[in-house]
């Protein structure tokens, strides 16, 4: 008898667990009729792999339940195309296929004749492998961030409550106004607001633009000091146990606070975590209500409660449906209600909707970078689709979204920006006067900024990445450069000459190992001081085995803004 | 008509029959054995849709074609699909109609339309057989038992058709091979892909519980 391991038997035990009354009709019901094969858009564009159609692909899960949980399948094995699983080695092409192949977008499913959902069984897949230990990187590294930290991006509090200061004092500059604040931990609140801890990372804008259409609307809302991450790994990496705890954690907090109805910020992973999965993972009832953003949005401007311009907002736009928004949780004509409130110009794209295609980075796919070239090979239909409105600009209510759209853009060189609908609300609004008090301007100290004076060079080809350190640098006095790629990073140096270059490694074309060895080697600006910034430690050796003098810093990516600011002040000041 | 044939009509087919239900109750009592999962949030999506729309829309999805991008854009598949099992449904009241109704096959228009329906289906199938085993991602997700049941069906038509004028004239090889092939098939449908059938109701109604729950039921999506 063949031997199996303890992983695969492993995985066939989890399995019992997962199965319900749906999922074993999904798993019995496919009559192999190939209907759903070209809804999915890996199949679309890689027409002669039959491995990336969705039968083919539930296939996979199918053949392990038939073979150990339908008594047709222990009986005549062969015959109805029952098999197990016995080395690590079919788990590892299993792997391939779950997170590697698929999206779990649902477009498959819903183009089913039968009802079968696919996506269902393929998170079902990727949670038996889980289960077992067998995950993308990536998925591993995220899943441990928010079992432990408590959000998927490692945002430790003291950053967090940091940002929401810093973009208080923001919306204050903006509305000119001292009382525009972001309350946090306000009890009875009517609005408790969560977000994604991207928007912490990456794109704090979304956090104070969302305050200022609060504070306008003259809501009595609040974000929770903990509990904020609406976001859900467990959604991508099919662990139940992790989307209960992270969903059981926002509920819980937002019970604490006594609030009235928990906002879900523009995130279509999260908005289906939270609002719709979250209480089947977590065995709790929903008690009290919740709702996207979007909608809280739309409402203050059909209550009158905001004023917009859409004027305010030039160019042409197009939506792009989140499959989790849409397909999963039928969100999709609030959305399009809401931007032709705040645009002029918009145009729709085809297919929309439920039958919109998906981004290509869902289901966890941006954190998996293994599957970057087939993602991208597989994103060609979403170009075209993008392509064919003929808009400058994609609106999407997902940051998932907002990712891997501007990921595709970037490599079919589309030209479009991508935004989400928070930022064009805030750019439409109609800002009050507030009656001219003539005051005799107090006598403030002027504070130097810690950076005033210091030039310094960022070189990252990530646009997030560039503007995420621009701003911080710049709101500390330093005046930044930026280079997207090593030969203009050189060429900056040259001409520039700055105190400060912190260099990504891993860049397409000429990397960040050439850009340092140049550097040094040239000595008009081998004296430049250089912080290696990277997500990639293993790419170290790029730099370091290079037969030049060392860098002057080196930080991991993510970096916080403090970690930012500390290391920089340290190697221009200290040396 | 001779003892075979008559037992072939009658008590085969009634023991056939009897087998099928039985098996079948037993895929049923298996399958409610496993607890329904339940969806514990409050309805999203527009205030017109509920879980019972999304029932009900669900299961009458397969009879609007323009529905599914899938159906629309494979509405040549969609039409055989429809012939295909419109046959089946015919080859199947013939065995009833035979023994227990026969005057019904006297009727030439009866005749004609059950052969007509039956023998472009048999085409069908046999397109269908092709269609499986030409198409790289047709093979690579077809069971022995997918070709075997498509291959069953295909014959087993191909019989009915001759059958439907319940002419023993000639000789009783084509009746006695039709109802000995339609107890077979009865037999093995339980145990094969051809039960879909009894499922469908079943995922179709989960399914479109939770997308009607969730408001994504009916489907919207504004075509090219």
């Amino acid at each position: 008898m063949k031997q199996r391991s303890y992983k695969a038997q492993k995985l066939i035990d989890n399995m019992q667990k997962k199965l319900n009354r749906q999922v074993v009709g999904s798993l019995v019901a496919c009559v192999h009729c190939g209907m759903c094969t070209d809804s999915c858009h890996y199949v679309l564009t890689n027409p002669d792999d039959p491995t990336y159609a969705p039968a083919y692909k539930a296939d996979r899960i199918r053949k392990i339940f038939k073979r150990h949980y339908d008594w047709t399948g222990r009986v005549f094995p062969w015959w109805v195309g029952a098999k197990s699983v016995f080395t690590d080695e079919e788990l590892e092409e299993l792997k391939d296929i779950a997170f590697g192949k698929c999206t779990n977008c649902r477009r498959c499913s819903i183009n089913c004749p039968m009802g079968v959902d696919f996506a269902v069984l393929n998170r079902i897949m990727r949670g038996l492998l889980v289960s077992v230990g067998v995950m993308p990187e990536g998925v591993s590294v995220v899943s441990k961030d928010q079992w432990e930290i408590g959000n998927q991006m490692g945002v430790l509090p003291e950053d967090y409550i940091e940002t929401l200061e810093w973009m208080s004092e923001e919306m204050q500059s903006d509305l000119h106004d001292p009382t525009a604040i972001i309350p946090i931990d306000k009890m009875d609140a009517n609005v408790i607001y969560t977000i994604n801890p991207r928007e912490v990372k990456y794109d704090p804008r979304t956090i104070s633009d969302a305050g200022k259409i609060f504070h306008l609307a003259g809501e009595n809302w609040t974000m929770p000091s903990e509990g904020w991450d609406m976001t859900n790994f467990g959604l991508f990496s099919g662990d139940d146990a992790l989307g209960g705890a992270v969903a059981l954690r926002v509920y819980e907090k937002m019970k604490e606070l006594r609030g009235k109805k928990l906002v879900i910020s523009e995130c279509g992973h999260g908005y289906r975590s939270t609002r719709c999965e979250g209480p089947n993972w977590a065995g709790v009832n929903q008690d009290f209500e919740m709702e996207s953003s979007v909608i809280t949005m739309l409402n203050y401007i059909k209550e009158g409660r905001i004023k917009v311009d859409k004027t305010k907002n030039k160019g042409s736009y197009t939506f792009h449906d989140s499959c989790n928004n849409a397909r999963s949780c039928g969100l999709f004509e609030e959305p399009r209600e809401l931007l032709q409130l705040v645009v002029e110009d918009f145009r729709e794209m085809y297919p929309n909707r439920t039958e919109n295609y998906c981004c290509t980075g869902g289901g966890g796919a941006m954190s998996m970078s293994e599957y970057t070239p087939r993602r991208l090979k597989s994103a060609k239909i979403k170009a075209d689709q993008l392509k064919a409105t003929g808009a400058t600009v994609v609106v999407t209510s997902c940051h998932n979204c907002v990712d891997g759209l501007t990921d595709l853009i970037k490599h079919y060189e589309l030209g479009m920006d991508v935004t989400q609908l928070v930022n064009l609300v805030a750019n439409a609004l109609v800002i009050p006067e507030k009656p001219v008090v003539v005051e005799v301007p107090p006598v403030e100290k002027v504070v130097k900024l810690p950076l005033t004076g210091r030039k310094i060079l960022v070189v990252d080809d990530e646009p997030d990445i560039l503007t995420y350190f621009s701003m911080v640098l710049e709101d500390n006095g330093a005046t930044v450069l930026q280079a997207a790629d090593g030969e203009t990073a050189i060429e900056l140096c040259i001409k520039e000459k700055p105190d400060l270059m912190t260099l990504d490694i891993n860049m397409p074309g000429k990397d960040g190992g050439w850009v340092f060895e140049n550097l040094r080697k040239n000595p008009d600006i081998a004296q430049t001081k250089v912080c290696i910034v990277t997500g990639r430690p293993e790419l170290r050796r790029l730099i370091y085995d290079r037969p030049v003098p060392m860098p002057e810093g080196y930080l991991d990516k993510p970096v916080d803004e403090e970690t930012l600011l500390i290391n920089v002040r340290k190697i221009i000041e200290v040396g | 008509m001779s003892d075979a044939l008559h037992f072939a009509e009658h008590r085969l087919q009634e023991i056939s029959l009897i087998i099928m239900g039985l098996v079948y109750i037993t895929r049923l009592v298996w399958l409610f054995r496993f607890k329904a999962g339940k969806e514990r949030q409050m309805a999203t999506g527009l205030p017109n849709t509920n879980k019972r729309k999304g029932i009900l829309y669900s299961w009458v999805n397969i009879m609007t074609p323009w529905a599914m991008e899938s159906t629309r854009k494979h509405y040549i598949i969609y039409a055989q699909f429809v012939i295909f099992h419109l046959a089946v449904t015919c080859s199947i009241l013939l065995s009833f109609f035979i023994p227990y109704a026969p005057g019904l096959l006297e009727i030439s228009f009866m005749v004609l339309l059950f052969q007509v329906i039956i023998g472009v289906a048999f085409l069908i199938g046999l397109y269908r057989m092709y269609r499986r085993l030409s198409k790289p991602v047709m093979r690579a997700i077809s069971t022995p038992d997918d070709l075997f049941s498509l291959t069953l069906i295909t014959i087993w038509m191909g019989f009915a058709f001759f059958a439907v004028p319940n002419d023993t004239s000639s000789g009783e090889t084509v009746m006695l091979t039709y109802f000995w092939l339609t107890a077979f098939f009865l037999i093995y449908v339980p145990f094969s892909k051809i039960s879909h059938y009894l499922y469908y109701p079943i995922t179709r109604y989960y399914f479109g519980k939770t997308m009607g729950h969730r408001g994504s039921y009916p489907l919207r999506g504004t075509r090219v």
